[in-house]
């Protein structure tokens, strides 16, 4: 039986490298051998959605996905949202409306609705809802979080109207 | 928590995947998304010390109205425009596997594959050696239906019995040769068994014969939650009208028991009858006659049951409608 091997990963647009088991899941790579503790375990079997990531931008369970069949994808995690030392708008719409409570959820549900606006940028509140199915929240602080949503969404429309506005220009 | 060991091999086409799971007959398995058999490792069901991952087959990832790749995810499916225009039923059926997450990953092969469920089965280690093992899983009695033959675990895919509605086949290829199984003979035996499908025998995918998208589908789901739940019953109906008479009517249940059920051998004689309230209670009543759920998911077998009438008689009006 083998034992670690270097695996080589595209994470939120680096290269890194780390040694891995085979049977070892992307999340505990990303937590134990890349210290990237933004990415939280929750359940552990895919049922509270507080371990997805990002891979080639559609959303996945970090859980329940072999890390060793992620080479060659381009991973995003929470750490990789940011735009420098400015918050993504998903990040700070969060925070302004409440949308966070205990905070152990958030990551999984920013990562979620990262895929959501790129996909669809003026999502319904059904839409929304049916988005983050996967995604739990014990403090149940769910309204909170669907308004959080449609304001970053907004934020985002009025950031693509006016780099628009600005290329027409 | 770590899942136990095992070797991962990564081969690129089917015949290396065959040749490897050969190479390990009886202590490996395949994994495509893995969201079904990872979390069955992490509970200790079953694991296996070699797995031979799929996702590197590019060959097994086709998506048309007339064939659909093992390796085709369940998020294709559902947001595939060819697939709700020509087939809306396996795009209903997709939308309802679990949650949105886990269909980015689930394939099309492992939702036909999916391990049977129970209550005393899908259970933590801790749990199962606390109450005693059972049948399908290290013990060797049936903690359901106390006896040591027979396991009762449910067929709980949601994609085998609206495929099985259309009139789909499974593509299998093994080491010696290719077939093609009609899904209707795929399904056989009791949870453990479960499928005719050989040791070292892949799924390829599934095909479709072209009448299929002539028929009007719908696929139901009875589960305690919208989002996530395994299915408690999981109803598909296909129907196919001449005028005001029935061309064609199938009715496919998951969940029911240890396969998906077809009930063909009742639709059959109603073709050419036409549609009506009496009709429709008469095919519900003796569907209901005919399947045995046990006591091993979160609801009564008797309300499942009766589930099966509630939604075909739904089903059937909703098909009717939609046709006018």
């Amino acid at each position: 039986m083998k034992n670690r091997e270097i695996l080589e990963l595209e994470v939120n647009g680096h290269r890194r490298q780390t040694a891995a088991r085979p049977y070892d899941v992307l999340l505990d790579v990303l937590r134990d051998g890349l210290d990237l503790t933004g990415t939280k375990r929750g359940c552990d079997m895919g049922t509270c959605g507080c371990c997805t990531v990002l891979m080639d931008g559609k959303p996945v369970l970090s859980c329940l996905t072999l890390a060793g069949q992620c080479e060659g994808k381009a991973i995003t995690t929470i750490e990789g949202l940011k735009d420098g030392a400015h918050l993504h708008p998903l990040q700070k719409c969060f925070a302004d409306a409440g949308g966070s409570q205990c905070g152990f959820c958030t990551p999984g549900f920013l990562m979620t609705c990262t895929a959501l606006l790129e996909k669809n940028q003026e999502p319904s509140d059904g839409e929304i809802r049916e988005a983050i199915s996967g995604n739990m929240c014990r403090c149940t602080g769910y309204v909170k979080i669907i308004e959080a949503i449609q304001q970053s969404a907004e934020v985002l429309r009025a950031r693509k109207a006016g780099n628009e506005g600005q290329a027409d220009v | 928590m770590l899942l136990p060991r095992f070797e991962l091999h990564r081969p690129s086409s089917v015949d290396e995947a065959l040749t490897i799971a050969a190479r390990h007959a009886g202590d490996c398995d395949f994994i495509a998304g893995g969201t079904d058999l990872l979390q069955n490792y992490k509970n200790r069901l079953n694991p296996r010390g070699h797995v031979v991952s799929l996702l590197g087959i590019d060959a097994l990832q086709e998506l048309s109205p007339t064939r659909i790749g093992a390796l085709t995810t369940l998020a294709r499916i559902e947001e595939s425009e060819t697939m709700r225009r020509e087939l809306p039923i396996l795009v209903e059926a997709a939308s309802k596997v679990a949650s949105p997450l886990v269909r980015q990953t689930a394939t099309l092969g492992g939702n036909l594959l999916v391990e049977t469920r129970c209550y005393y089965f899908n259970q933590s280690e801790f749990w199962r050696r606390s109450k005693g093992y059972c049948l399908k899983a290290e013990g060797d009695v049936c903690l359901v239906v106390p006896q040591k033959e027979t396991c009762y675990a449910a067929f709980s895919g949601d994609m085998a019995p609206a495929l099985m509605a259309l009139g789909a086949s499974a593509r299998l290829k093994s080491l010696d040769g290719e077939r093609i199984v009609k899904l209707t003979e795929f399904y056989e035996g009791d949870g453990i068994k479960r499928y005719v499908l050989r040791p070292g025998e892949l799924v390829q995918g599934v095909e479709l014969p072209p009448s299929a998208t002539s028929l009007r589908g719908a696929y139901r789901k009875l589960r305690l939650r919208d989002t996530f739940d395994y299915p408690e019953l999981g109803l598909a109906v296909t129907l196919g009208m001449e005028g005001e008479k029935i061309r064609e009517l199938h009715v496919c249940a998951a969940a029911m028991e240890t396969v998906p059920l077809c009930f063909d051998d009742l639709t059959g004689s109603l073709h050419g009858q036409p549609l009506s309230d009496s009709l429709i209670q008469l095919l519900g009543e003796r569907i209901v006659k005919r399947v045995k759920p046990v006591k091993n998911t979160a609801l009564s077998p008797n309300y499942r049951r009766k589930m099966v009438m509630v939604y075909l008689r739904r089903m059937l009006e909703q098909l009717a409608t939609a046709g006018n």
